[in-house]
Protein backbone atom coordinates (compact mmCIF):
# COMPACT_ATOMS: atom_id res chain seq x y z
CA UNK A 1 0.00 0.00 0.00
CA UNK A 2 2.86 2.09 0.62
CA UNK A 3 3.97 1.69 -2.77
CA UNK A 4 0.99 3.22 -3.99
CA UNK A 5 1.98 6.23 -6.01
CA UNK A 6 -0.01 9.11 -6.08
CA UNK A 7 -2.96 9.01 -8.69
CA UNK A 8 -2.90 11.17 -11.78
CA UNK A 9 -0.13 12.83 -11.35
CA UNK A 10 2.20 10.49 -13.53
CA UNK A 11 -0.89 9.19 -15.95
CA UNK A 12 -0.41 11.48 -18.39
CA UNK A 13 2.97 10.40 -19.79
CA UNK A 14 3.28 7.18 -18.96
CA UNK A 15 -0.49 5.79 -19.98
CA UNK A 16 -0.95 7.62 -23.22
CA UNK A 17 1.07 5.33 -24.97
CA UNK A 18 -0.97 2.37 -23.28
CA UNK A 19 -4.06 3.77 -24.31
CA UNK A 20 -2.62 4.69 -27.63
CA UNK A 21 -1.33 1.28 -28.10
CA UNK A 22 -4.87 -0.26 -27.22
CA UNK A 23 -6.43 2.10 -29.75
CA UNK A 24 -4.59 1.02 -32.65
CA UNK A 25 -4.31 -2.62 -31.51
CA UNK A 26 -8.50 -2.74 -31.51
CA UNK A 27 -8.47 -0.66 -34.63
CA UNK A 28 -5.98 -3.47 -36.54
CA UNK A 29 -8.24 -5.92 -35.15
CA UNK A 30 -11.56 -4.44 -36.30
CA UNK A 31 -10.35 -4.68 -40.07
CA UNK A 32 -8.78 -7.75 -39.96
CA UNK A 33 -11.90 -10.05 -38.64
CA UNK A 34 -14.20 -7.40 -40.09
CA UNK A 35 -13.60 -7.51 -43.17
CA UNK A 36 -14.79 -3.99 -43.27
CA UNK A 37 -13.13 -2.84 -46.45
CA UNK A 38 -15.65 -4.18 -48.99
CA UNK A 39 -14.00 -3.87 -52.76
CA UNK A 40 -15.93 -4.41 -55.93
CA UNK A 41 -14.05 -4.78 -59.13
CA UNK A 42 -16.02 -4.81 -62.34
CA UNK A 43 -14.84 -5.83 -66.01
CA UNK A 44 -16.61 -3.07 -68.38
CA UNK A 45 -15.67 -2.58 -72.39
CA UNK A 46 -12.90 0.40 -73.55
CA UNK A 47 -13.76 3.00 -75.43
CA UNK A 48 -13.55 0.43 -78.66
CA UNK A 49 -15.76 -2.01 -77.56
CA UNK A 50 -12.44 -4.68 -76.35
CA UNK A 51 -13.53 -6.30 -73.39
CA UNK A 52 -10.04 -8.18 -72.23
CA UNK A 53 -9.70 -10.05 -69.44
CA UNK A 54 -8.79 -9.97 -65.40
CA UNK A 55 -7.97 -12.14 -62.39
CA UNK A 56 -8.91 -11.21 -59.30
CA UNK A 57 -6.92 -13.00 -56.52
CA UNK A 58 -6.66 -12.87 -52.66
CA UNK A 59 -4.96 -15.42 -50.64
CA UNK A 60 -7.82 -17.43 -50.21
CA UNK A 61 -9.05 -17.88 -53.80
CA UNK A 62 -9.25 -15.79 -57.16
CA UNK A 63 -12.12 -15.13 -59.64
CA UNK A 64 -11.59 -14.39 -63.23
CA UNK A 65 -13.71 -11.33 -64.88
CA UNK A 66 -14.13 -12.34 -68.70
CA UNK A 67 -17.65 -11.09 -69.90
CA UNK A 68 -18.61 -7.18 -69.98
CA UNK A 69 -20.40 -6.38 -66.55
CA UNK A 70 -19.07 -8.78 -64.88
CA UNK A 71 -17.93 -8.54 -61.01
CA UNK A 72 -16.37 -9.74 -58.07
CA UNK A 73 -16.81 -8.73 -54.61
CA UNK A 74 -13.90 -9.04 -52.04
CA UNK A 75 -14.12 -8.31 -48.09
CA UNK A 76 -10.67 -9.29 -47.02
CA UNK A 77 -7.53 -10.39 -47.87
CA UNK A 78 -7.60 -13.68 -46.49
CA UNK A 79 -11.36 -14.26 -47.63
CA UNK A 80 -12.04 -15.60 -51.15
CA UNK A 81 -13.51 -12.95 -53.83
CA UNK A 82 -17.26 -13.61 -54.20
CA UNK A 83 -18.65 -15.44 -57.26
CA UNK A 84 -19.11 -13.62 -59.99
CA UNK A 85 -22.07 -11.36 -60.72
CA UNK A 86 -23.49 -9.14 -62.91
CA UNK A 87 -23.00 -5.03 -61.87
CA UNK A 88 -26.00 -3.36 -62.66
CA UNK A 89 -26.24 -0.25 -65.07
CA UNK A 90 -27.70 1.62 -62.74
CA UNK A 91 -24.77 0.58 -59.72
CA UNK A 92 -22.55 1.66 -62.06
CA UNK A 93 -23.82 5.12 -63.41
CA UNK A 94 -24.42 5.90 -59.50
CA UNK A 95 -21.33 4.71 -58.12
CA UNK A 96 -19.01 5.49 -61.03
CA UNK A 97 -20.73 8.68 -62.46
CA UNK A 98 -18.53 11.31 -61.06
CA UNK A 99 -15.38 8.71 -62.30
CA UNK A 100 -16.76 7.92 -65.71
CA UNK A 101 -16.69 11.69 -65.82
CA UNK A 102 -13.97 13.19 -65.64
CA UNK A 103 -12.25 10.23 -67.92
CA UNK A 104 -9.77 11.66 -70.22
CA UNK A 105 -10.94 11.52 -73.85
CA UNK A 106 -8.95 8.80 -75.42
CA UNK A 107 -6.21 10.32 -77.18
CA UNK A 108 -5.36 10.71 -80.90
CA UNK A 109 -2.67 8.35 -82.31
CA UNK A 110 -1.24 8.99 -85.37
CA UNK A 111 1.28 6.81 -87.24
CA UNK A 112 3.88 8.06 -89.93
CA UNK A 113 5.54 5.63 -92.09
CA UNK A 114 8.94 5.69 -93.53
CA UNK A 115 10.61 4.19 -96.95
CA UNK A 116 13.67 3.35 -95.24
CA UNK A 117 16.36 5.21 -93.29
CA UNK A 118 14.54 9.03 -92.33
CA UNK A 119 12.74 9.71 -95.80
CA UNK A 120 8.97 10.35 -94.72
CA UNK A 121 6.34 8.66 -96.87
CA UNK A 122 3.85 10.91 -98.72
CA UNK A 123 1.22 9.74 -97.32
CA UNK A 124 2.88 10.44 -94.03
CA UNK A 125 3.73 13.91 -94.95
CA UNK A 126 0.11 14.27 -95.73
CA UNK A 127 -0.85 13.65 -91.68
CA UNK A 128 1.51 16.44 -90.43
CA UNK A 129 -1.31 18.90 -90.41
CA UNK A 130 -3.64 16.76 -88.73
CA UNK A 131 -0.98 16.40 -85.71
CA UNK A 132 -0.67 20.17 -85.38
CA UNK A 133 -4.37 20.76 -85.39
CA UNK A 134 -5.02 17.90 -82.52
CA UNK A 135 -2.29 19.42 -80.79
CA UNK A 136 -3.51 23.03 -81.17
CA UNK A 137 -6.87 22.07 -78.94
CA UNK A 138 -7.09 23.21 -75.71
CA UNK A 139 -7.54 20.04 -74.39
CA UNK A 140 -3.95 18.86 -75.45
CA UNK A 141 -1.21 18.61 -72.95
CA UNK A 142 1.00 16.56 -74.35
CA UNK A 143 2.26 15.21 -77.78
CA UNK A 144 4.56 12.20 -77.25
CA UNK A 145 6.83 11.23 -80.27
CA UNK A 146 8.22 7.59 -80.69
CA UNK A 147 10.63 6.16 -83.41
CA UNK A 148 10.65 2.37 -84.15
CA UNK A 149 12.20 0.10 -86.61
CA UNK A 150 12.08 -3.07 -88.26
CA UNK A 151 13.81 -6.00 -86.94
CA UNK A 152 16.57 -5.86 -89.73
CA UNK A 153 20.31 -4.79 -88.51
CA UNK A 154 21.98 -3.86 -85.35
CA UNK A 155 20.03 -3.23 -81.65
CA UNK A 156 22.75 -0.05 -82.09
CA UNK A 157 22.24 1.28 -85.31
CA UNK A 158 18.01 0.17 -84.78
CA UNK A 159 17.97 1.90 -81.49
CA UNK A 160 19.78 5.48 -83.60
CA UNK A 161 17.37 5.48 -86.08
CA UNK A 162 14.68 4.73 -84.69
CA UNK A 163 15.58 8.13 -82.73
CA UNK A 164 16.61 10.04 -85.76
CA UNK A 165 13.11 9.47 -86.74
CA UNK A 166 11.65 10.84 -84.10
CA UNK A 167 13.66 13.51 -84.22
CA UNK A 168 12.99 14.36 -87.48
CA UNK A 169 9.64 14.29 -87.08
CA UNK A 170 9.60 16.82 -83.94
CA UNK A 171 11.74 19.01 -85.93
CA UNK A 172 8.49 18.78 -88.36
CA UNK A 173 6.37 19.37 -86.07
CA UNK A 174 8.18 22.42 -84.25
CA UNK A 175 8.18 24.53 -87.92
CA UNK A 176 4.96 23.38 -88.58
CA UNK A 177 3.90 25.52 -85.30
CA UNK A 178 3.34 22.53 -82.22
CA UNK A 179 4.02 24.41 -79.09
CA UNK A 180 7.79 23.25 -78.22
CA UNK A 181 6.65 22.01 -74.20
CA UNK A 182 4.16 19.63 -75.50
CA UNK A 183 6.64 17.71 -77.24
CA UNK A 184 8.73 14.71 -75.71
CA UNK A 185 10.70 12.26 -77.59
CA UNK A 186 11.39 8.63 -77.19
CA UNK A 187 13.33 5.88 -79.51
CA UNK A 188 11.77 2.43 -78.84
CA UNK A 189 14.12 0.74 -81.64
CA UNK A 190 12.75 -2.32 -82.62
CA UNK A 191 11.45 -3.01 -78.96
CA UNK A 192 7.54 -1.93 -79.90
CA UNK A 193 6.49 -3.50 -83.21
CA UNK A 194 3.46 -2.91 -84.90
CA UNK A 195 3.92 -6.34 -86.52
CA UNK A 196 5.97 -8.67 -84.34
CA UNK A 197 8.34 -10.47 -86.39
CA UNK A 198 11.32 -12.35 -85.98
CA UNK A 199 14.94 -10.97 -86.09
CA UNK A 200 16.40 -9.99 -89.38
CA UNK A 201 12.90 -9.84 -90.88
CA UNK A 202 12.18 -6.49 -92.82
CA UNK A 203 8.78 -5.53 -91.93
CA UNK A 204 8.04 -1.74 -93.67
CA UNK A 205 5.16 -1.40 -91.21
CA UNK A 206 7.44 -1.46 -88.43
CA UNK A 207 9.72 1.33 -89.92
CA UNK A 208 7.18 4.06 -88.50
CA UNK A 209 7.08 6.97 -85.89
CA UNK A 210 3.67 7.43 -83.82
CA UNK A 211 2.72 10.53 -82.27
CA UNK A 212 0.19 10.37 -79.44
CA UNK A 213 -1.31 13.67 -78.71
CA UNK A 214 -3.32 13.71 -74.85
CA UNK B 1 43.59 23.30 -52.53
CA UNK B 2 43.49 23.32 -56.24
CA UNK B 3 43.74 19.72 -56.03
CA UNK B 4 40.37 19.86 -53.98
CA UNK B 5 38.42 22.14 -55.87
CA UNK B 6 39.77 19.70 -59.37
CA UNK B 7 37.94 16.90 -57.52
CA UNK B 8 34.71 18.71 -56.97
CA UNK B 9 34.54 19.95 -60.25
CA UNK B 10 35.47 16.50 -61.31
CA UNK B 11 32.80 14.65 -59.44
CA UNK B 12 30.30 17.57 -60.69
CA UNK B 13 31.21 16.45 -63.94
CA UNK B 14 30.33 12.65 -63.43
CA UNK B 15 27.67 13.34 -61.14
CA UNK B 16 25.47 15.74 -63.29
CA UNK B 17 24.58 12.49 -65.77
CA UNK B 18 23.60 10.50 -63.24
CA UNK B 19 21.33 13.26 -61.17
CA UNK B 20 19.72 14.65 -64.64
CA UNK B 21 18.54 11.39 -65.97
CA UNK B 22 16.70 8.48 -64.17
CA UNK B 23 15.10 10.02 -60.87
CA UNK B 24 13.37 12.73 -62.38
CA UNK B 25 11.69 10.81 -65.69
CA UNK B 26 7.83 11.93 -66.32
CA UNK B 27 5.89 8.84 -66.11
CA UNK B 28 2.96 10.73 -67.31
CA UNK B 29 0.04 13.85 -66.87
CA UNK B 30 -2.48 14.77 -64.98
CA UNK B 31 -4.81 15.55 -67.71
CA UNK B 32 -8.37 16.34 -66.17
CA UNK B 33 -9.61 17.55 -63.07
CA UNK B 34 -11.95 18.71 -61.09
CA UNK B 35 -12.26 20.39 -57.45
CA UNK B 36 -9.12 19.89 -55.58
CA UNK B 37 -6.21 17.04 -55.99
CA UNK B 38 -3.13 16.49 -54.25
CA UNK B 39 0.50 14.93 -55.57
CA UNK B 40 2.22 13.86 -52.65
CA UNK B 41 6.25 13.28 -53.18
CA UNK B 42 9.16 12.39 -51.33
CA UNK B 43 7.38 13.95 -48.32
CA UNK B 44 6.03 17.19 -49.70
CA UNK B 45 2.58 17.90 -51.45
CA UNK B 46 1.55 19.74 -54.93
CA UNK B 47 -1.15 20.97 -55.69
CA UNK B 48 -3.22 18.76 -58.68
CA UNK B 49 -3.98 20.72 -61.54
CA UNK B 50 -4.29 19.72 -65.48
CA UNK B 51 -1.26 19.19 -67.23
CA UNK B 52 1.03 18.13 -63.63
CA UNK B 53 3.87 16.28 -64.26
CA UNK B 54 3.86 12.47 -62.18
CA UNK B 55 6.77 10.94 -61.40
CA UNK B 56 7.27 7.32 -60.29
CA UNK B 57 6.57 6.75 -56.51
CA UNK B 58 3.80 9.76 -56.79
CA UNK B 59 0.48 9.08 -54.61
CA UNK B 60 -2.37 10.94 -55.54
CA UNK B 61 -5.71 11.68 -53.78
CA UNK B 62 -8.27 13.69 -54.59
CA UNK B 63 -10.74 15.91 -52.04
CA UNK B 64 -14.50 15.77 -51.50
CA UNK B 65 -15.49 16.67 -53.90
CA UNK B 66 -12.76 16.13 -56.43
CA UNK B 67 -11.69 14.04 -59.39
CA UNK B 68 -9.00 13.77 -61.82
CA UNK B 69 -7.89 11.61 -64.65
CA UNK B 70 -4.30 10.68 -65.29
CA UNK B 71 -2.65 9.50 -68.64
CA UNK B 72 0.91 7.66 -67.99
CA UNK B 73 3.23 7.74 -70.89
CA UNK B 74 2.59 4.16 -72.02
CA UNK B 75 -1.05 5.18 -72.71
CA UNK B 76 -2.51 3.87 -69.12
CA UNK B 77 -5.49 5.28 -68.60
CA UNK B 78 -6.78 5.89 -64.46
CA UNK B 79 -9.39 8.15 -63.16
CA UNK B 80 -10.06 9.19 -59.33
CA UNK B 81 -13.32 9.82 -58.10
CA UNK B 82 -14.17 12.31 -54.95
CA UNK B 83 -12.07 11.15 -51.53
CA UNK B 84 -10.13 8.45 -53.58
CA UNK B 85 -6.50 7.38 -53.33
CA UNK B 86 -3.91 5.71 -55.41
CA UNK B 87 -0.02 5.59 -55.61
CA UNK B 88 2.28 4.89 -58.30
CA UNK B 89 4.60 2.41 -57.17
CA UNK B 90 6.67 1.49 -60.09
CA UNK B 91 6.58 2.02 -63.87
CA UNK B 92 9.41 1.71 -66.21
CA UNK B 93 8.38 2.02 -70.41
CA UNK B 94 11.52 1.33 -72.13
CA UNK B 95 11.24 -0.81 -75.27
CA UNK B 96 14.11 -0.42 -76.76
CA UNK B 97 15.52 -2.12 -73.29
CA UNK B 98 12.63 -4.32 -72.87
CA UNK B 99 12.53 -2.81 -70.08
CA UNK B 100 8.71 -2.50 -68.58
CA UNK B 101 7.18 -2.21 -64.98
CA UNK B 102 3.79 -0.90 -63.96
CA UNK B 103 2.87 -1.39 -60.05
CA UNK B 104 -0.12 0.45 -59.03
CA UNK B 105 -1.80 0.52 -55.88
CA UNK B 106 -5.44 1.52 -55.18
CA UNK B 107 -5.62 2.85 -51.58
CA UNK B 108 -9.70 4.11 -51.71
CA UNK B 109 -12.41 5.53 -53.42
CA UNK B 110 -14.01 4.81 -56.75
CA UNK B 111 -11.82 4.33 -59.63
CA UNK B 112 -11.22 3.41 -63.00
CA UNK B 113 -8.22 1.62 -64.90
CA UNK B 114 -7.75 1.48 -68.64
CA UNK B 115 -4.94 -0.50 -69.93
CA UNK B 116 -2.16 0.84 -71.83
CA UNK B 117 0.90 -0.57 -73.96
CA UNK B 118 2.76 -2.30 -71.18
CA UNK B 119 -0.06 -4.56 -70.74
CA UNK B 120 0.29 -5.32 -74.39
CA UNK B 121 4.03 -6.29 -74.17
CA UNK B 122 4.60 -7.09 -71.23
CA UNK B 123 1.04 -7.95 -69.07
CA UNK B 124 3.38 -10.12 -66.35
CA UNK B 125 4.80 -6.75 -65.29
CA UNK B 126 1.68 -5.42 -64.50
CA UNK B 127 0.49 -5.47 -61.07
CA UNK B 128 -2.71 -3.58 -59.55
CA UNK B 129 -3.38 -3.93 -56.11
CA UNK B 130 -6.24 -3.02 -53.74
CA UNK B 131 -6.40 -3.36 -49.97
CA UNK B 132 -7.69 -7.16 -50.27
CA UNK B 133 -6.71 -8.54 -53.92
CA UNK B 134 -3.80 -8.65 -56.69
CA UNK B 135 -5.38 -8.07 -60.41
CA UNK B 136 -3.98 -9.34 -63.54
CA UNK B 137 -5.09 -7.92 -66.70
CA UNK B 138 -5.09 -8.62 -70.02
CA UNK B 139 -5.82 -5.35 -71.96
CA UNK B 140 -9.13 -4.10 -70.49
CA UNK B 141 -11.02 -1.52 -68.89
CA UNK B 142 -11.90 -1.75 -64.87
CA UNK B 143 -13.88 -0.15 -62.20
CA UNK B 144 -13.03 -0.62 -58.93
CA UNK B 145 -14.60 0.82 -55.87
CA UNK B 146 -12.99 0.58 -52.36
CA UNK B 147 -15.13 1.59 -49.24
CA UNK B 148 -13.56 2.49 -46.57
Amino acid sequence: MNNQRPPRAECPSACKPVILLFGLLFGLLLILFTGCARQSIILVPDANGHVGKAEVSTTAGSQTLEKPGDMTRTSGSSKPPSAITTASPEYIASTFREVLAIEPPPAQTFTLMFESGTKLTADSQKIIPDIVSASQRPIAISVSISGHTDATGSDKLNDALSLDRARQIKSLLLQSGVKPELISVSSHGKGNPLIPTPDGVAEPRNRRVVVVVH
Amino acid sequence: MKTSVCTVLFALLLSTPAIADPPAETIGHIQTIEGLATIHRDGSTLPGKAGATLLRGDRIRTGKPGALGIVLTDDTTISLGSGSEMTLVDYAFEPKESKFALALQFVKGTLSYISGQIVKLAPDKVQLQTPDATIAVRGTKLLIEIKE
